[in-house]
């Protein structure tokens, strides 16, 4: 309500001040106006007592109107210093006449300067109270209500699918796991064959895949499954030692709930390197899992089955206490070595799988990851 | 799977807790999803890998515990007594589609009396949640819960002609099974058909004409092979899963095919009495291949990363049912059982031993030697245009790469083949892969200011999929095709925004200077803004961005303009909206991540502004070419002040561009005189190439 409502706020405040207009200060540079007219005009005049006048009067008028907080104040305080027939400006003008002829030049620009700048301090005071501005408490200038809100300035927010894979891929790249990226319209070699998938295995089942439909002989290609198909490419290209994390976008035909998706993320590491064994996958992993989750933080191996894998191992995370499954894991099936030329008895490697959506959920406490693909602002924002 | 911890004591004695029981498990390969009490009876519900088809039964799970707890495990051995009258006398079976079932045998039991099971084996199958039908349908279900071989019980006196004939489905061929709903099948299916027609679906469901009822009395006990696609082919086409087909998916062990026939048998006789005929009718070959595999006793450090004696190694292996055959120092050669038949080669022996000796042994603290790794240019591409955005206000959308009719477009930025099509959709009603970003976003800016959202302005960076026309894909050969997909990918990124032209140009080119492409850069490269006509933009208000780069033919690197007003309704926005959409997958070779900057001048720079006269067509990019050529390297910043039109004051048809430029020299101070001249120099270049004239 009250955001709403800023000119309400504004004017409630300028009240406020209107009752504190330095009364002492007032009095006081009236005396000293009251002091410096007293002399009569036609004496003469030393220089020096003219100057002193003449300073006397800019500090007087530059309290006097830097305090100033409201407009019947400010009037007065015009009337009193730059009044045209009993001003304090008139009555030094007048003593102009007596400075000795030698020096009314250097008087006259000094008269001259003092004048513009009292003009000037009328001037900026008027300005302030019209604008507003809440002055005068306890006679200083330039207070401002530091409660009242500051210009915004309107931040972008990165989605939180992508801050959770951005974390994952720092973490990784601190031991050695380089980023690969790799296409999404895959065929069934890499899909598949390649990762030990055959041609009877249930999960080519085209009701389990999005297929495309587009003729390419006997090798149907299909939206990848997952970004173990990077992996192979990887490998195809390049020698051991490895290590990668794929990752991006896969797909499988779930039906959308709170915990499903037919579209989500993958991050998959795969390190492939001479004399690699569970025990360096399981400290990866904990190093991985401190990382993310912070503190020092245990992981546990629950024994599964993926055909690229063998042993094959759910991982779970020890957090708050509790058990957390996080993703699955292995050593690289020899099967998967020798597909793409590499001899699996000269070299082992361990491969990881994450899904994003499951970490980052828990991460931010989101009950239901359709609203990361909802793309409402207010929902992003908050990232 | 539900397992009844009373009846896993019949084969094993386990002195350990339920949660102990429980924790092994999880810990050795059988997840734990619940544990419930039903009566004086627990039950425990597991999760089962589908290479694991013995822990579909009861005896599987008490063997995976007499392991884990070191005790002995007893298995019984059913021998029913068989009458002199063979049960080929009553049934001959016959397979035509070895393919759909290798094996098929039947049992004949005569005599028998239906009726109520008695109550333990009502409660046992109560406990793991199969409802009692009567004693002989109640055995079957048992049998197949203790050992995974699913079985069926036909009602002998309702099979026509005396045989069985196990077969492919006639197409279009009606089956009515025990739920009395009927099915239409297809010959992706086999059947187990009679004299007239088909009797059961085979490995998934009987048929209600043969059920078991209360008058049978006599009874052919089926136990088979079938093929695990044809049974999963038949229960997801017709949404027809049962506990047997799930099993018969997975291959269940071979040699229970006989010890379940045997089993229920004698349970039939001792519960519902009858008497079993001699002899089993058979048909095809029982297909069991069990492996023989050696293990190199070392290599189980080699992969787990921890020492395993070999006795232990051995007595794990011996435990689950492995055979020796040969044992010596370094190594021993196991025969594989039965039920094992993902069990084939040295690594699986060392994933058995692994997980029965518990993965907890692996320490957590073995480190990787430290290798250095880099972002990769791809990676500090999309990071850099994805700073710019969100640094400028965006928020990061994520939308679907699959989109539906409405949010396809005529003509993509990136070319003109038809979208990819793929099946099925990827929710309901998108099945066309997205050659561009843009009408996704649009789309979510629509959602947003439907419900009110403060200046959803979104980007995306996600990848387009183009067809590459037939002659560019090369076709596959062999086992391994191409490391090139047909698909082409363009990695976009994408922003929507409320604004006019200029103010969506300005975030395209803030985003390109980041990435060191700057509109005119020292280093070569170049971007051009150029009129482009798109279905998606307003007429005259579009521009395609073009990289041109020394000795490569220049490309379109991106999209801009302001949004026409139909694509605008369709996502039900009324104000203006500009979009773009840049090729990072184009761009990430041009980017110029570490450019080699000079050092700034420490002499005093001088201002001029000029006011130049031009003909109305003269684009503000001609003009600027021009005094960059004419300016030399004097010009350190040329800046447009203003554009007005005046028809009396400039004339019809012209337009005037006042234009600020700052001069500066690497050498000296700028005299007045040089200045003048550089300004000179500049109005003659302009007057020369744009036929512009200074405006007194």
């Amino acid at each position: 309500m009250r955001r709403e409502r800023p000119l309400g706020c504004r004017s409630r405040l300028r009240s406020r001040s209107a009752v504190t207009v330095p009364k002492g200060r007032d009095d006081a540079a009236r005396a000293d106006a009251q002091a410096a007219g007293g002399k009569p005009a036609e004496e003469a005049v030393v220089i020096e007592s003219f100057l002193a006048e003449l300073a006397a009067f800019r500090d007087a008028a530059s309290d006097t109107l830097g305090g100033v907080a409201e407009s019947s104040g400010l009037e007065q305080a015009r009337i009193e210093f730059l009044g045209a027939r009993s001003g304090r400006l008139k009555a030094i003008q007048k003593l102009l006449s007596g400075l000795a002829a030698g020096d009314r030049p250097a008087g006259g620009r000094h008269f001259n300067e003092a004048k513009a700048a009292v003009t000037a301090l009328f001037a900026a005071a008027q300005e302030r109270l019209a604008a507003g501005d809440v002055t005068g408490v306890d006679g200083a200038a330039d207070v401002i209500d530091v409660t009242l809100p500051g210009e915004p300035v309107r931040l972008g927010h990165v989605h939180p699918i992508t801050q959770t894979i951005r974390r994952v891929q720092e973490i990784m790249a601190r031991l050695g796991f380089e980023s690969v990226d790799g296409p999404e319209v895959e065929d069934q070699w890499h899909n598949f064959e390649a990762l030990a998938i055959p041609a009877e295995h249930p999960a080519r089942d085209p009701l389990d895949n999005f297929y495309l439909a587009v003729a390419r002989g006997a090798d149907p290609l299909l939206l990848r499954s997952q970004t173990s198909t990077v992996q192979i490419r990887v490998m195809e290209n390049r020698r051991p030692p490895l290590r990668i994390v794929s990752l991006g976008r896969v797909y499988r035909p779930d039906t959308a709930d709170a915990t499903h998706y037919p579209m989500f993320h993958q991050v998959e590491g795969l390190l492939i390197e001479p004399g690699t064994t569970m025990a360096h996958l399981k400290s990866v992993l904990r190093q991985l899992a401190s990382s993310f989750l912070g503190g020092d933080v245990h992981v546990r191996f629950r024994p599964s089955f993926f055909p690229f894998t063998e042993p094959s191992v759910e991982f779970d995370m020890e957090w708050g206490g509790r058990w957390i499954e996080m993703g699955g894991a292995g050593m690289v099936d020899p099967a998967v070595l020798a597909a793409v030329g590499y001899d699996p008895d000269e070299v082992s490697g361990f491969a990881f799988g994450l899904g994003v959506e499951r970490i980052a959920a828990r991460r931010y406490g989101v009950a239901d990851i359709r609203d990361f693909y909802r793309n409402d602002v207010r929902f992003l924002r908050q990232f | 799977m539900i397992i009844s911890t009373n009846w896993l004591s019949d084969y094993v004695s386990l002195s350990a807790s339920t949660e102990a029981l429980v924790e092994r498990l999880l810990l050795s390969g059988l997840n734990h999803e619940s544990t419930w009490a039903v009566g004086t009876d627990t039950a425990i519900e597991i999760e089962v890998t589908s290479n694991r088809p013995d822990c579909l039964g009861h005896i599987g799970v008490a063997r995976e515990a007499a392991v884990l707890f070191e005790r002995p495990l007893h298995i019984p051995d059913p021998r029913p007594q068989e009458a002199a009258a063979p049960a080929a006398a009553d049934i001959a079976v016959e397979i035509l589609e070895p393919e759909l079932c290798p094996f098929y045998s039947a049992r004949v039991i005569k005599g028998v009396r239906v009726g109520p099971s008695p109550q333990w084996l009502v409660d046992r199958l109560a406990t793991v949640g199969v409802a009692s039908v009567n004693n002989v349908v109640d055995i079957t279900n048992y049998v197949m819960l203790e050992c995974g071989q699913p079985l069926h019980a036909f009602d002998l006196a309702r099979i026509r002609g005396g045989r069985i004939t196990v077969r492919r489905a006639l197409p279009g061929e009606s089956f009515t099974a025990i739920n009395h709903k009927t099915y239409t099948l297809t010959d992706v299916m086999g059947v187990i058909a009679d004299a007239e027609g088909p009797v059961a679906l085979a490995g998934v469901m009987g048929d209600a004409g043969t059920e078991i009822a209360a008058d049978t009395t006599d009874i052919l006990l089926e136990s088979a092979q079938f093929a695990p696609l044809a049974v999963r082919a038949a229960a997801r086409g017709l949404v027809l899963a049962s506990g047997s087909s799930y099993r018969f998916e997975r291959v269940p062990d071979p040699a229970a095919v006989d010890w379940a026939s045997r089993r229920a048998a004698a349970m039939i006789v001792e519960i519902a009495g009858g008497q079993v005929s001699g002899g089993v009718v058979e048909a095809g070959q029982l297909k069991a291949s069990p492996a023989t595999i050696h293990l190199r006793h070392g290599r189980v450090a080699e992969v787990l990363g921890i020492e395993i004696p070999a006795d232990r190694q051995q007595a794990i292996l011996s435990g689950l049912g492995f055979v020796a055959e040969t044992v010596d120092g370094a190594g021993s050669r196991w025969r594989a059982p039965t039920w094992r038949r993902d069990c084939w080669r040295e690594i699986d022996l060392v994933e058995e031993i692994a997980r029965i000796e518990g993965y907890d042994r692996v320490p957590e603290n073995e480190p990787i030697a430290a290798r250095p790794v880099a972002e990769s240019a791809r990676e500090r591409t999309v990071r850099r245009a994805a700073d710019v955005l969100v640094a400028a206000g965006l928020c990061e959308a994520m939308t679907r790469s699959v989109v539906g009719e409405r949010l396809e477009v005529t003509a993509s930025p990136w070319g003109d083949t038809p979208p990819l099509v793929c099946a099925p959709p990827l929710v309901r009603g998108a099945d066309r892969l997205r050659r561009t970003l843009l009408p996704s976003l649009l789309e979510a800016r629509g959602a947003n200011m439907a419900v009110g959202g403060q200046r959803p302005d979104l980007f995306e960076t996600a990848r387009g999929y183009l067809a590459r026309s037939a002659d560019a894909s090369g076709q596959a050969s062999g086992n391994r095709p191409t490391a090139a997909t047909p698909v082409e990918e363009p990695l976009l990124v994408s922003f929507v925004m409320g604004g006019s032209f200029a103010v969506g140009k300005g975030m395209a080119e803030a985003v390109l200077e980041r990435l060191g492409i700057a509109t005119h850069a020292a280093n070569g490269l170049r971007v051009v803004f150029q009129p482009v006509v798109l279905d998606l933009f307003a007429a005259g208000r579009a521009a395609e961005i073009v990289l041109e780069r020394p000795g490569l033919p220049a490309e379109r690197v991106g999209v801009i303009g302001e949004v026409a007003v139909a694509p605008l309704a369709a996502a039900g926005l009324k104000n203006p909206v500009v979009a773009a959409e840049l090729r990072l997958d184009r761009l990430e070779f041009a980017v110029d991540m570490e450019p080699s900057r000079c050092r700034p001048s420490d002499f005093p720079s001088i201002e001029r502004d000029v006011n130049l006269i031009v003909d109305q067509k003269v684009p503000w990019g001609d003009l600027v070419t021009a005094i960059r050529e004419g300016s030399g390297v004097l010009l350190e910043e040329c800046r447009l002040v203003q554009v007005w039109t005046d028809a009396e004051r400039l004339g019809a048809g012209k337009k005037s561009f006042v234009v600020s430029l700052r001069l500066r020299s690497h050498s000296g101070t700028l005299s007045g005189e040089e200045a003048k001249r550089t300004v000179e120099a500049v109005v003659a270049a302009c007057g020369r190439q744009c036929g512009a004239v200074l405006r007194a």
